[in-house]
């Protein structure tokens, strides 16, 4: 698995942000068996996506329209008993992504942290794995661990476990969890979704904050158009069944955005484009828009 | 009261359960002490005391009858349990972790825990002898085949975005089993190994049937022999008790060692 990749420290990747990063979707493809009868249906039909270079590329659409397919492509991992893509191409640094990449890690809105673990123990989890227990001295995990507990505001849970944590907390291990592997890739999967609007709204900041330390390129898949344009350089907008890109927008404004920029008449324009463009599609799904 | 999600007070539920557990025992004492019954069928309960006292008292030799019993009974069961779980939890575990393996194993194991495991006796009598290892192989068979299906079903039922997730995170597919999977599944398959260790109490008089010079079951058949009612009385209680409290213990040991799961 991945075996492809240079055995460069991952650290120096991590400081040569622009070197290279490029995502690309091609031609994709997904169908998927149909549930209650024979045949198939088609989910995603022929989407072609580039991103390139640090940012964030939020990917937004309707629940069902298949952007978590697509993150999973991007990501690697093949959790369904399906070929994905069906057809097409995806490139990650301009490699075929075949196998979980050493370069993407994701996010999910299930924070997935190991319960019998402390916050410490969960952040380090990932140098459980011979991969990266062989590319990463134990000195070194610790100081990276240490770094991005401090990073994420949780120096002082540390000993705690996740049962003890509030969900934006444990989001923030999640968080920290991946980040600690300085991927140059980040595939978040509506990550804040079931959190409060507030704590969403600290998440957010935090995400801007980490990614000004740590310059990646991150895709954020949502279904939230305040979310979107909160965070995004780009906002990928897509239609349902089947899935294609049905808007592309390029957001200027530097994060942190404020309120004020919420209300002008820049943002209320690209909401508006934005509504427009699902709203012609078929009007599966359902978006949200957060005051 | 149509409530199964309140809890009520520890007093309480100890009350009813007090309560429930003297009403029966005052059925007996009344059923057996009224004559209504002969003594031959249902001893009362002061006759199984004293049974109690007796069998426990120390003989001429200085040897408790019942206590050597329970400790056979005991040192039994303790080794076909450790048996049944560290030969059965690996089982079950590659099992749930590999559907290929479970494919193969799943037809060799879960059609007999619907056999009569106790029909077997006599054949594993004619292949292992009348010694201890019948007794052993016999309480091993009746509670592996309830373990390793529990396990692996205790594996299978960890949701799979603890896997991906280790995958993602660079694990080998074995490494995400072990590190991903597993340790989610352990509570349950620490209850898998509580049941089949209750599993072989019951068991345990079967096992003990042929043959055996000591033990709680040789006891029960001994006094049925000779019609002591209130002595068979007296071993199927002690079975009980033990039952119990290595079910109690495995309890208190299971939640020192997993206190996260409640959640
Ligand atoms: N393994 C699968 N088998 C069959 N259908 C699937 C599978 N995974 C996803 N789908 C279908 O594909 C569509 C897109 O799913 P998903 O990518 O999870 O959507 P989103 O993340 O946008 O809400 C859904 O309609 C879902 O029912
Ligand atoms: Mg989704």
């Amino acid at each position: 698995m991945a075996d492809e990749i240079p055995e460069a420290p991952a650290a120096e990747a991590a400081h040569a942000p622009d070197a290279g990063l490029h995502l690309s979707l091609q031609g994709v493809v997904q169908r998927f068996p149909a549930p209650d009868h024979d045949g198939e249906i088609t989910v995603i039909d022929g989407l072609d996506l580039e991103a390139r270079g640090p940012g964030i590329v939020m990917l937004l659409g309707p629940s069902g329209c298949g952007k978590s397919t697509l993150l999973y492509m991007m990501g690697g991992v093949r959790p369904f008993d399906v070929p994905s893509p069906t057809e097409g191409v995806v490139l990650v640094g301009g490699q075929p992504c075949e196998g979980a990449h050493d370069d993407v890690v994701m996010v999910f809105q299930r924070y997935g942290n190991r319960p019998d673990l402390t916050v410490r123990e969960n952040v380090a989890y990932p140098f459980r794995f011979k991969l990266w227990r062989d590319r990463v001295d134990p000195s070194e995990i610790d100081r990276r661990v240490d770094e991005m507990l401090e990073a994420v505001g949780l120096a002082d849970k540390a000993k705690l476990r996740p049962s003890q944590l509030s969900g934006g907390q444990n989001q923030r291990v999640a968080l920290a969890r991946s980040l600690v592997l300085r991927p140059r890739y980040l595939l978040m999967d509506e990550p804040f979704g079931a959190l409060d609007a507030q704590t969403r709204d600290e998440m957010q900041r935090l995400l801007h904050d980490l990614h000004q330390t740590h310059p990646c390129l991150v895709v954020f898949v949502t279904h939230d158009i305040t979310e979107a344009l909160t965070l995004g350089d780009r906002v990928v907008v897509l239609s349902t069944r089947p899935a294609q890109v049905a808007a592309d927008f390029t957001i200027s404004e530097p994060r942190p955005r404020s309120t004020t920029w919420h209300r002008s008449t820049e943002a209320q324009r690209l909401e508006e484009s934005i509504l427009k463009t699902l709203h012609g599609g078929s009007g599966h799904g359902h978006l949200r828009v957060s005051v | 009261m149509w409530n199964p999600y309140r809890r009520i007070p520890a007093l309480q539920r100890r009350l009813l359960g007090a309560g429930a557990v003297a009403l029966v025992l005052g059925a007996w004492a009344l059923v057996s002490g009224a004559g209504w019954v002969s003594p031959a069928k249902l001893p009362t309960p002061w006759g199984v005391a004293s049974a109690f006292g007796r069998l426990a008292m120390p003989d001429q030799s200085g040897d408790s009858l019942l206590f050597v019993a329970t400790k056979w009974s005991f040192l039994r069961v303790f080794v076909a349990g450790v048996l049944v779980i560290v030969v059965g939890t690996p089982i079950g575990i590659l099992m749930g972790a590999s559907p290929r393996i479970n494919a193969a194993i799943s037809p060799l194991v879960d059609p007999f825990r619907s056999a009569p495991i106790v029909a077997v006796v006599p054949v594993l009598v004619m292949w292992f002898g009348i010694g201890e290892l019948t007794k052993i192989v016999f309480l091993f068979m009746g509670a592996v085949v309830y373990l390793i299906p529990m396990v692996r079903d205790a594996i299978q039922a960890v949701p799979r975005t603890y896997w991906i997730s280790a995958r993602d995170l660079g694990a080998t597919p074995w490494e995400a089993v072990r590190h991903g999977v597993i340790p989610m599944a352990m509570p349950r398959i620490a209850d898998a190994m509580i049941v089949s260790v209750s599993i072989m109490w019951t068991y345990i008089t079967v096992a003990e049937y042929y043959n055996a010079e000591k033990g709680l079951g040789q006891l029960i058949q001994n006094a049925r022999r000779f019609s002591a009612m209130d002595q068979v009385f007296v071993g199927i209680f002690v079975i009980v008790a033990l039952a119990l409290v290595t079910y109690q213990a495995m309890r208190a040991l299971k939640r020192a060692l997993y206190p996260w799961e409640a959640e």
